[in-house]
C-alpha cells in the first residue's frame, strides 16, 4: 500500500515539477526522468547525499538519454540491513547500491549477495578501490577537519591529528563542547574512519579520544548533522569529515575551512555493488562503468566530490598538495581485510571503548 | 611409377615434434602438480597463520571468554586478494562467540588442543578450504577446547596454479620449439647427404656410366653402392654388346672379305661371256651385301653410341674432311669433278665424332653411288651465329620429296630390286636429329644442283667466341 | 716397290699379294702379328698393309711399334671392325690411311699407290701456285681459292708440269713422253682427254688451260688468252 502510494506521489510530483521528492523511513526518493523518451528505470539505492549524486545521475542519463533514475538516499546502516535482508530472503531490492561504508559493501561481497562485473573500466581501476570485481570504489574522500575561521584563531588551526589531541590537551576550556564528530556507535562510516584511526596510529588515537573526552565533544549521527552544527556556531571544529561533503560546504560558508591532516590522511574511496538479485544488472553495469569513465570521474571530481587522486587539493584547502605522491593518504583498501571491521565482537568492544571515553551524554 | 611418400624430412620432424609434444604435455602435468601443491602450503600457512592468531587473542576475563579478532589476521588472509573469508569463533559449550554461526566443521575434523588441522570443504556453495585452530582453556570458569575456524576461497590458489602452470607451460613450448628447431636443422643437416647424392644424379649425363663421386654416410653406403653397382652391370652391358657388334662385325667381314678376294682371283680370261657376266652380277651382289652390312653394323655403332657417349667439341671441318676421304674412292670415274671447300678455321659443334663421320660419310657415299654424273662438291660453312652447315652437292638427278621421306626413315630400301640405297640417309638422319640439327634436301634448279644439306647448331662457346 | 703385308686370311692375302705381284711389286706376306713385327725390324719397306685382327700382337699395335721406332713407312690399315672405339681411329694411331672391309681390290691399289708416290717424292718438294691454283705436292692436293679439287694421279701430274713454267707453251708429244713412260703406249688422243678433264676439274679457276693452236698449251695464271 504504502509502496504504491508514494509510486504515485512520485509520479504527481514529477508530472508537476520532474523533480519529485518524498521523505519516508526508506530514505529520500528523487526521481530523475529520462531525458528522452523513458524507456527503462535504474532503482538507485544510495548512503550519499542528493547533492553529490545528482549531477552524477545527469551525466548517467547524457549518455542514456532514455534511462530514468529512481534514487534513494539512506543512511548506511539502513542500506546495509535492507540488503543483507534482501540477500537472504532473495528479493530484488535495488539494481545498484552506493556507499561510503566500504566494509559493509564489502561484507556484502564476502556472503556472496553481490554480481560481479568486468569492463574496461573496472580494470583501469587501482587494486586497493576494486574487490574481485564485485565492490568498486569510484571516488576520493580524505577525512578532513573543518574548522570555523572565525572563531579559530590561526595559530589553532590543528593541521594534523596530533595537533589536534595537543589543541584539546592545551586548552581544553576553550574548545569544550565546540568539537564534533561522528557518533560511531549510530554512523557506519564515523565507525569506519575510527577504526581505520586506531589501526593507522593506535597512539595517536588513544590520545585524540581522550581529548575528546576531555573536551566534551559533539557527536552527531552524520556527515551532514555534524556540518550543520559548525554552521549553526554550535560548535567551531568537526573532525573526521569526509572531504567532498566539507569542500562543498565550505563553497556555501567560505569561513568553514578544511584542512587535510599531514601526519596522515585516511581516504575513503565510496563504493557500489550490484545486488545479486538486481532485476536490472545490466542498468547497473552502465551507470558503474559511467562512474569510472573519463568522464564520469571529471563530473565525480569537480561537482561531486571535489577531490581526485590524480589532481592536487583544491587551493583553499590547507594540507599537502600531493595526497597520494607524498605517501600521506592512507586508502582504505577495499577487500578481506575490511571484514575485520564489520566483526560483531571487535566492533561491540570497539564502540563500547569509545562510548566508555566520550560517553553518550552530548551525542543526539 | 611409385606413389610418391610422405619426405623423410617431414617423417622425421613430425616424429620428433610428437615426442615433444608428449614430453611437453608430461611436464605440464608435473608443472600442474608442483604449482598446486606450492599454492596450497603458500596458502594453508597464511590460513593456519590467521586461526592460530585468533585463537590465541581468546582471553578469559572475568570469567568470561573474549574474543577480539586481531586485524593482522584478515590483512594475513587479504594477501589473498580475491578469495572471500569465512570464520567462526567456538567457545564453550561450543557458543558461537563471533563470525558466522553456520560455518560447522565436521565433528571428527576438529583438531586436538594446540593443534590446526586443514581440510577442503564447501560453504555457501563455494570450495573453501578450512583451517580449524583448537586451544583448550584451564581456567576454574572455563575448561574445555575453543576453536577459531578460518575458511578462505580458493580462487587465489587456483590463480597461483594456473599462473604457475602457464609460465612453465611457456617455458616449455619455448624449450619445445627451440627443440623442434633445433629438430628441423639436425634433419635437415643429417638429410643433407641424401639430397646431394640426388643432385649428383640429376646432374650426371645419362650416358655417364662411371661410378658415383659423392661421399656418403654409412647408412646411405647401400644405395650408393648398387647404384654403382647397377651402373657398372649397365657399363658391363653396353660393352658386351659393344663387343659383340664389333666381333659380328668381323666374323661377317672376314668371310666376306675372302669370297671378295676369290672372286678378284678368278681369272677371267678363260670365260665365256655369259659366265663373266655371272661373275660380274656375283661381285656386284657382294658389294651390295658389304655396303649393307656396313651400314647395319654402322647404325648399331650409331644407337649403341647415343646411349654410351657424351657430347664433345669437334672440329665439323675435321670430320667432314675425313669422311670425305673415306666415302670418295680414288678409282672414282675420273670424269667426274670432285671437290671439298671448307673454313680455315675450325667449326665446333657440340656431337660424337664417330656417329657424325659416319653420317656425313653416308650422305657423301650416297651421292657418289647414286648421284653425281660430272660433278660432287663438299661444303662445310657456317651460317649467321649459331649454324654450322654441311652441304653435298652433286649434279645427279635428286631425290623426290617422297623418296626422302621414305629414305630418312629406318630400313627403307628402294623398292624393286634396284639394289640397296639401305640406312645411310636413315642414319644421317638419325645422328642430325640426336645432336639437335635438321638433314634436308635442296632439290635441283635451273640454276642449283641437288644437294643434301645437314644443319647443326654451333657450340655454345665457339659462338660465344665468334661474337667476342 | 717392297709391300709388307700382314693378313692372316689366306684367301685375302693370297688375293692382295697375288694383285701387287701381278704389277711388278715384291710382297712379303706375313700372317702373324709378332712374326710381322720382327721383319719389320730388319726390313725396309715402301708400304706396309696391315691388318687390324692378327695373332700375335694386334694391327694396332705393331703400328705403334712402327711408329715408335721412327719409321716413316706408309701404312694402309684394313679393318673388319666397326669403329666403335674411339681408340680404333687408325688415323689417329699414325695410319697413312685405312679401308673396311670387305673393300674393293682396284680402290685398294689405287690407295696404295698414291701411298707409295708420297713417299718417293717426299717431304721436299713444296708448293706451287700459279693464279688461284694451289698444288701441294707432299699430299697431293689441289686448291682453286678455297676449294680443295680431287684429281687424279696423271691430271695431277699435268698441272704440275704445266705450273711448274707458267706461261710457256707445252707441246703434245712433249706431254705425252712426260705423262707417259715409254712402255706405255697411249693414244694421241690421251693428252687432249687430260687436258679436258683438268679444265673440267679448274673450272672457276682464274687461272686457265689455254690451247695454242697448232703448238700446244699453256697454263695462264689469270686466264689471259
Amino acid at each position: 500500500m504504502r509502496q504504491a502510494f508514494l509510486g504515485l506521489l512520485a509520479l504527481g510530483l514529477m508530472a508537476a515539477s520532474g523533480l519529485a521528492q518524498a521523505r519516508a523511513a526508506e530514505g529520500e526518493r528523487t526521481f530523475f526522468p529520462a531525458p528522452a523518451q523513458q524507456a527503462r528505470v535504474l532503482n538507485l539505492t544510495a548512503a550519499t547525499d542528493l547533492e553529490a549524486m545528482a549531477p552524477l545521475i545527469r551525466g548517467f542519463q547524457k549518455t542514456a538519454p532514455d534511462v530514468a533514475v529512481d534514487f534513494r538516499d539512506m543512511v548506511t546502516n539502513d542500506l546495509f540491513e535492507k540488503a543483507e535482508r534482501a540477500c537472504a530472503e532473495q528479493r530484488p531490492e535495488a539494481d545498484l547500491l552506493i556507499s561510503s561504508a566500504v566494509d559493509q559493501l564489502v561484507a556484502l561481497a564476502n556472503d556472496g549477495c553481490v554480481l560481479a562485473h568486468r569492463s574496461r573500466e573496472t580494470s583501469a581501476l587501482p587494486a586497493w578501490a576494486n574487490w574481485r570485481d564485485e565492490v568498486f570504489g569510484f571516488s576520493f574522500e580524505p577525512a578532513v577537519i573543518v574548522y570555523d575561521s572565525r572563531h579559530v584563531p590561526p595559530e589553532d588551526v590543528p593541521e594534523s591529528h596530533a595537533d589536534l589531541a595537543d589543541l584539546l590537551r592545551l586548552k581544553p576550556d576553550r574548545y569544550r563542547g565546540k568539537i564534533g564528530t561522528y557518533d560511531i556507535s549510530k554512523s557506519a562510516i564515523g565507525y569506519l574512519l575510527a577504526f581505520y584511526d586506531s589501526q593507522q596510529a593506535p597512539m595517536t588515537y588513544g590520545r585524540l579520544l581522550e581529548s575528546f573526552g576531555r573536551a566534551g565533544t559533539l557527536t552527531r549521527c552524520c556527515n551532514k548533522d555534524v556540518l550543520d552544527a559548525l554552521e549553526d556556531g554550535r560548535i567551531e571544529i568537526a573532525y573526521n569529515v569526509l572531504g567532498g561533503y566539507a569542500y562543498a560546504f565550505h563553497l556555501q560558508h567560505p569561513y568553514l575551512r578544511v584542512v587535510v591532516p599531514h601526519d596522515y590522511t585516511i581516504v575513503l574511496s565510496r563504493g557500489m555493488v550490484i545486488p545479486k538479485q538486481a532485476a536490472q544488472p545490466d542498468l547497473a553495469r552502465r551507470f558503474v562503468d559511467y562512474l569510472l569513465s573519463a568522464e564520469g570521474r571529471a563530473v565525480t571530481d569537480r561537482q561531486a566530490f571535489y577531490f581526485s587522486a590524480a589532481n592536487p587539493l583544491p587551493d583553499d584547502v590547507t594540507g599537502p598538495k600531493a595526497l597520494m605522491a607524498s605517501g600521506i593518504g592512507r586508502p582504505i583498501a577495499i577487500g578481506s581485510a575490511l571484514l575485520a571491521a564489520r566483526d560483531r565482537a571487535q566492533r561491540e568492544r570497539f564502540i563500547a571503548g569509545w562510548v566508555d571515553v566520550i560517553g553518550p551524554g552530548q551525542s543526539r | 611409377m611409385a606413389k610418391s611418400e610422405t619426405s623423410l624430412f617431414a617423417r622425421m620432424v613430425v616424429r620428433v615434434a610428437a615426442v615433444l609434444l608428449f614430453g611437453a604435455a608430461g611436464l605440464v602435468v608435473a608443472a600442474w602438480f608442483y604449482a598446486r601443491t606450492a599454492a596450497d602450503v603458500a596458502y594453508d600457512r597464511l590460513l593456519q597463520g590467521a586461526a592460530v592468531q585468533i585463537v590465541e587473542n581468546l582471553a578469559i576475563i572475568d570469567g568470561k571468554v573474549e574474543v577480539t579478532v586481531p586485524a593482522s589476521a584478515f590483512k594475513l588472509l587479504a594477501l589473498a586478494e580475491r578469495d572471500r573469508i569465512f570464520y567462526r569463533v567456538i567457545g564453550p559449550q561450543g557458543r558461537t562467540l563471533t563470525g558466522y554461526a553456520d560455518l560447522q566443521p565436521d565433528p571428527r575434523k576438529l583438531p586436538k588442543s594446540d593443534e590446526v588441522s586443514l581440510l577442503s570443504t564447501h560453504f555457501r556453495g563455494s570450495p573453501v578450504r578450512m583451517a580449524i585452530a583448537g586451544r583448550r582453556f584451564f581456567d576454574p570458569s572455563f575448561t574445555g577446547p575453543a576453536y577459531a575456524i578460518v575458511a578462505q576461497t580458493t580462487e587465489a590458489r587456483h590463480a597461483l596454479i594456473s599462473e604457475l602452470t602457464s609460465r612453465a607451460t611457456g617455458l616449455v613450448g619455448i624449450m619445445s620449439l627451440f627443440g623442434l628447431a633445433g629438430a628441423v636443422l639436425a634433419v635437415g643437416y643429417s638429410l643433407r647427404p641424401l639430397n646431394r647424392l640426388g643432385a649428383a644424379l640429376r646432374q650426371r649425363d645419362p650416358r655417364d656410366l662411371t661410378e658415383l663421386a659423392v661421399e656418403a654416410p654409412r647408412e646411405m653406403r647401400p644405395f650408393v653402392d648398387s647404384i654403382n653397382h647397377f651402373m657398372g652391370r649397365l657399363g658391363g652391358r653396353l660393352k658386351q654388346s659393344e663387343r659383340f657388334v664389333a666381333d659380328s662385325a668381323h666374323q661377317i667381314r672376314t668371310p666376306l672379305t675372302a669370297i671378295s678376294a676369290q672372286l678378284n682371283m678368278v681369272d677371267e680370261t678363260g670365260l665365256d661371256q655369259a659366265s663373266r657376266e655371272h661373275l660380274d652380277r656375283a661381285r656386284e651382289r657382294v658389294t651390295e651385301m658389304a655396303r649393307l652390312i656396313h651400314q647395319l653394323l654402322s647404325h648399331a655403332l650409331v644407337i649403341h653410341r647415343f646411349e654410351s657417349t657424351a657430347l664433345a667439341p669437334v672440329d665439323l671441318v675435321a670430320v667432314t674432311r675425313h669422311a670425305f676421304r673415306a666415302a670418295v674412292p680414288i678409282t672414282i670415274d675420273p670424269d667426274i669433278v670432285v671437290s671439298f671447300e671448307a673454313p680455315e678455321t675450325p667449326v665446333i659443334v657440340m656431337a660424337d665424332t664417330l656417329s657424325l663421320r659416319e653420317a656425313i660419310t653416308n650422305i657423301i657415299d650416297n651421292a657418289v653411288r647414286h648421284g653425281a654424273v660430272a660433278r660432287l662438291e663438299v661444303r662445310v660453312r657456317t651460317e649467321g651465329e649459331t649454324q654450322a652447315v654441311v652441304e653435298v652437292e652433286d649434279d645427279g638427278p635428286g631425290i623426290g620429296a617422297e623418296d626422302w621421306t621414305r629414305l630418312t626413315q629406318r630400313f627403307a630400301a628402294s623398292s624393286g630390286g634396284k639394289g640397296v640405297s639401305g640406312l645411310g640417309f636413315a642414319i644421317a638422319s638419325e645422328v642430325t636429329q640426336a645432336l639437335g640439327g635438321r638433314l634436308w634436301h635442296r632439290p635441283a634448279t635451273a640454276t642449283e644442283r641437288f644437294a643434301v644439306v645437314m644443319t647443326l647448331p654451333l657450340a655454345p662457346e665457339a659462338a660465344d667466341r665468334k661474337e667476342g | 716397290m717392297r709391300i709388307l703385308l700382314v693378313e692372316d686370311t689366306h684367301d685375302v692375302g693370297e688375293a692382295i699379294s697375288r694383285r701387287f705381284g701381278a704389277v711388278g711389286h715384291a710382297v712379303d706376306w706375313a700372317t702373324d702379328g709378332e712374326e710381322a713385327a720382327a721383319i719389320l725390324e730388319f726390313t725396309r719397306f715402301d708400304l706396309v698393309i696391315l691388318d687390324v685382327m692378327l695373332p700375335g700382337l694386334d694391327g694396332f699395335e705393331i703400328l705403334r711399334r712402327i711408329r715408335l721406332a721412327g719409321n716413316a713407312v706408309p701404312v694402309l690399315i684394313l679393318t673388319a671392325r666397326s669403329e666403335i672405339d674411339d681408340r680404333v681411329d687408325a688415323l689417329d694411331l699414325g695410319a697413312d690411311d685405312y679401308l673396311v672391309k670387305p673393300f674393293d681390290f682396284r680402290e685398294l691399289e689405287a690407295r696404295a699407290r698414291v701411298l707409295m708416290r708420297r713417299a718417293t717424292v717426299g717431304e721436299a718438294t713444296n708448293v706451287i701456285a700459279c693464279g688461284d691454283v694451289l698444288l701441294d705436292r707432299t699430299n697431293r692436293s689441289v686448291r682453286v681459292g678455297k676449294r680443295e679439287i680431287q684429281l687424279k694421279r696423271r691430271e695431277i701430274t699435268l698441272l704440275e708440269i704445266l705450273a711448274s713454267r707458267p706461261g710457256r707453251i707445252f707441246g703434245k708429244d712433249e706431254l705425252l713422253d712426260r705423262l707417259f713412260g715409254f712402255d706405255e703406249a697411249p693414244g694421241i688422243n690421251a693428252v687432249e682427254l687430260y687436258i679436258g678433264r683438268l679444265r673440267q676439274k679448274l673450272e672457276g679457276a682464274r687461272a686457265k688451260i689455254v690451247t695454242v693452236r697448232g703448238v700446244g698449251y699453256r697454263l695462264s695464271p689469270d686466264g689471259e688468252e
